[in-house]
């Protein structure tokens, strides 16, 4: 239990770090990162490049606040803990959604987001000195990512328009175009 | 897991999974609106919001419970209005008022002209509440006499709906504490009810109007912009503000505020304007004193409405004991007496759209429930019905339903209403997690020794936002050991603060030497609230008797 937990804490302080630099020279997290060995897989997640943008499937250059907000609330509906129903799938989600909400928090606020984009550019640097082509890996995967997401809302937005039986009649209808 | 939660969660939580293996539908909460002065109940019937009514075909329901020779009354089944009860002092109301509360809160200490006995000895315990039955002074709490209110609701409840009730979402007011909210619960528990969720008032209102937003949206084919709202809610017993941020169906708790003021202070002052030596003549507590403060109390009320349609009214009653009042009140004076209620309704207001980082010109909608003079209104939730409806639309969300129709694709993100965290600086309150942050959350803040060798640190959990640690409340306490001698300002101590989905607030802490990432002591991981009753006296009494021997301060690093 503890260790989960820690490991959880550990996510935070690991996603928010870069603007708790400025201010901190050693971020919290650091120290309980030998307490769990699951917190591995946390530190993956970081060397393979995961950002505040990946997290919200949206464009570092060009998503505006409208694209962040939405961005936000689409993956909450997903991913809040509220709307998981599986019991076993709580603590997950609860922490998914803590990372969400430190992404949403720097991201929606221009000047944390300036702030963090001028770090995460110094990262990024350093990364493609060392590793492009894991950035070109991570850089694919977030566009299928964004065209997924896109394609997903498309389809919803449809759905809305139309009452239930069209939408239930349009469905049957394209299950048997696929037969 | 088990150990998490508190008993009657863990009996209830079996109980459930029996339910569901029997019936291969999911029991839908219902939803309850316990007011000061009235109550409500709703639930989602498949397609909409329904409220129930009771038996007198009354949707509102007044909140008291009358003891009588063997079975105690409440106002869901009560054949007599509210007034009438309130003569004899056998009626107690007011119980969302007094729950929670010690002898020492100015709260209770106003509550002392209710009709009934509230009697403190100022000491920072729960009240003596009694009502009066046979001339006899029969003791009570307030937990105990909600419970008999919410087993009525209930049995009306499940006549209604022909199924047991157990799972509910209950509106709370913002201002309550955890310890506050724990009461309730335990009221609910001995009302035979598991609480899915406490809701605070104002985010029951926010997702039944993000619900209306959505529904519009889809309507007109809209895009679904963003809207901003800002609810203002003044009930009998407490004020409470939020502004949200809607779309999609999703509400964002942007901001909340409260407090403990309401229709009850607006009619106290006016009483004490009436009759200002009223504290004095009713000191007795007697029979006939009862009588004369309900008489007054029922005038005041009366002239208090009459006060809304027009500009004067004239008060007549005679309280018996030769006491009479025959006075003219204009609009201007009960204005007046209450300035300072209607301050800190404005007050709250600017307080949170400053929290929300939000103009008035941002603002969409004004929702208003309950009493207020904003002028342009919302109109699509009734005011008295609004938080009721929200709560049974979470309570069906919460319960895993789906709407085929989209109605139930709803989601409110909360935010904590006050903030946690810990004594150090001195007296210091020291927030870790800042009130508004959005839940679930998990934050930590770094602390460390102020003596040299010092191996204890004791750990003061407060809820609140006073600035001095004693001016909140506080939630628990604990020691952390074994921190290994080393000069002042050189172990870290980490205190991480951890509020999950269904708000149990946990504290963690660990102990770092520089140099090293391990921590030196095990983590420990406290569930919060751990303090019952006289929360005052721990924290007094462990000051007498440790001072300042285990104190932290914020660690500030280069």
């Amino acid at each position: 239990m503890n260790a989960s937990s820690l490991t959880s804490n550990l996510s935070i302080s690991n996603s928010k770090q870069f603007h708790h630099l400025s201010k901190q020279l050693r971020p919290s997290h650091v120290h309980f990162a030998t307490i769990s060995c699951r917190a591995t897989k946390l530190v993956e997640e970081t060397k393979n490049g995961s950002n505040f943008y990946k997290m919200l499937s949206v464009n570092p250059k060009s998503a505006t606040m409208e694209d962040i907000k939405r961005a936000y609330r689409s993956m909450a509906l997903q991913y809040h803990p509220d709307v998981c129903h599986d019991p076993s799938m709580k603590e997950e989600s609860t922490k998914i959604f803590v990372r969400l909400n430190a992404a949403y928090e720097t991201l929606s606020n221009p000047m944390l987001r300036e702030q963090y984009d001028s770090e995460l550019g110094l990262r990024n640097n350093m990364m493609n000195n060392n590793n492009i082509v894991n950035e070109e890996i991570w850089r694919s995967r977030w566009q299928e990512q964004v065209v997924e997401l896109k394609k997903r809302s498309n389809r919803r937005m449809e759905q809305r328009g139309r009452s239930w039986g069209s939408t239930s009649r349009m469905r049957t209808q394209s299950m048997k175009d696929r037969n | 897991m088990a150990e998490r939660e508190p008993a009657y969660t863990v009996a209830s939580d079996s109980e459930t999974t029996g339910e569901e293996k029997s019936s291969p539908l999911p029991e839908i909460a219902i939803g309850i609106d316990i007011g000061t002065s009235q109550c409500s109940v709703a639930v989602w019937n498949g397609s909409e919001v329904e409220l129930l009514k009771n038996k007198r075909n009354q949707k509102l329901m007044k909140s008291f419970v009358t003891f009588k020779d063997e079975a105690p009354s409440g106002g869901v089944t009560s054949q007599f209005s509210h007034e009438h009860e309130m003569l004899f002092g056998d009626t107690i109301f007011n119980m969302k008022r007094l729950i929670g509360r010690v002898d020492t809160d100015p709260v209770v200490h106003a509550s002392k002209n209710l009709p009934f006995l509230v009697q403190t000895l100022d000491i920072g315990v729960r009240p003596f509440i009694a009502a009066l039955v046979n001339n006899v002074w029969r003791s009570t709490t307030p937990e105990e006499v909600l419970a008999m209110f919410l087993v009525e609701l209930r049995l009306m409840t499940e006549t209604h709906l022909k199924r047991p009730i157990r799972n509910v979402v209950l509106t709370v007011p913002v201002s309550f504490s955890r310890f506050q909210l724990t009461r309730l619960e335990r009221a609910c528990a001995m009302a035979g009810l598991h609480v899915l969720r406490l809701m605070p008032e104002p985010t029951a209102v926010a997702l039944l109007y993000g619900q209306q937003q959505q529904k519009a949206s889809q309507e007109t084919m809209g895009s679904g912009s963003e809207k901003i709202a800002l609810i203002f809610n003044m009930g009998a017993g407490y004020c409470d503000v939020a502004v949200t941020a809607t779309a999609g169906g999703v509400s964002q708790i942007k901001a909340l505020a409260g407090s403990t003021i309401g229709g009850e202070d607006l009619l106290q002052n006016m009483m004490r304007h009436l009759l200002p030596d009223s504290e004095n003549i009713f000191k007795r507590h007697g029979v006939e004193e009862i009588k004369s403060m309900a008489l007054l109390r029922v005038a005041t009320q009366d002239a208090i409405h009459q006060l809304s349609t027009q500009s004067s009214v004239q008060v007549d009653v005679d309280l018996g004991n030769s006491l009479k009042i025959c006075k003219v009140v204009d609009r201007a004076e009960f204005e007046e007496v209450n300035k300072e209620v209607f301050e800190k309704c404005e007050s709250l207001i600017i307080q949170c759209l400053h929290d929300a980082k939000v103009e008035v010109g941002d603002i969409n909608d004004n929702l208003v429930t309950n009493l207020c003079k904003i002028t342009e209104v919302y109109k699509g939730i009734n005011p008295l019905e609004g938080a009721v409806c929200g709560a049974a639309m979470e309570g069906a969300v919460a319960s895993g339903i789906s709407d085929p129709f989209g109605n139930l694709d709803l989601l409110t993100i909360q935010a904590t209403p006050l903030a946690i965290g810990i004594r150090a600086d001195g007296n210091k309150f020291v927030p870790v997690i800042p009130r508004n942050t959005t839940m679930p959350a998990r934050k930590d803040l770094l602390f460390t020794t102020i003596h040299d060798n010092q191996t204890e640190a004791l750990i003061l959990v407060y809820e609140g936002e006073g600035k001095k640690a004693e001016e909140n409340h506080l939630l628990g306490y604990f020691k952390i050991m074994g921190i290994p001698a080393a000069p002042k300002g050189v172990p870290e101590i980490s205190v991480c603060m951890d509020i999950d989905a269904a708000n149990v607030l946990r504290v963690l802490t660990g102990v770092v030497m520089p140099g090293s990432r391990i921590t030196v002591v095990p983590v420990m991981e406290v569930r919060m609230p751990m303090v019952d009753d006289g929360h005052g006296w721990c924290a007094e009494a462990l000051n007498r008797t440790h001072g300042a021997t285990m104190d932290l301060v914020t660690l500030k690093k280069a």
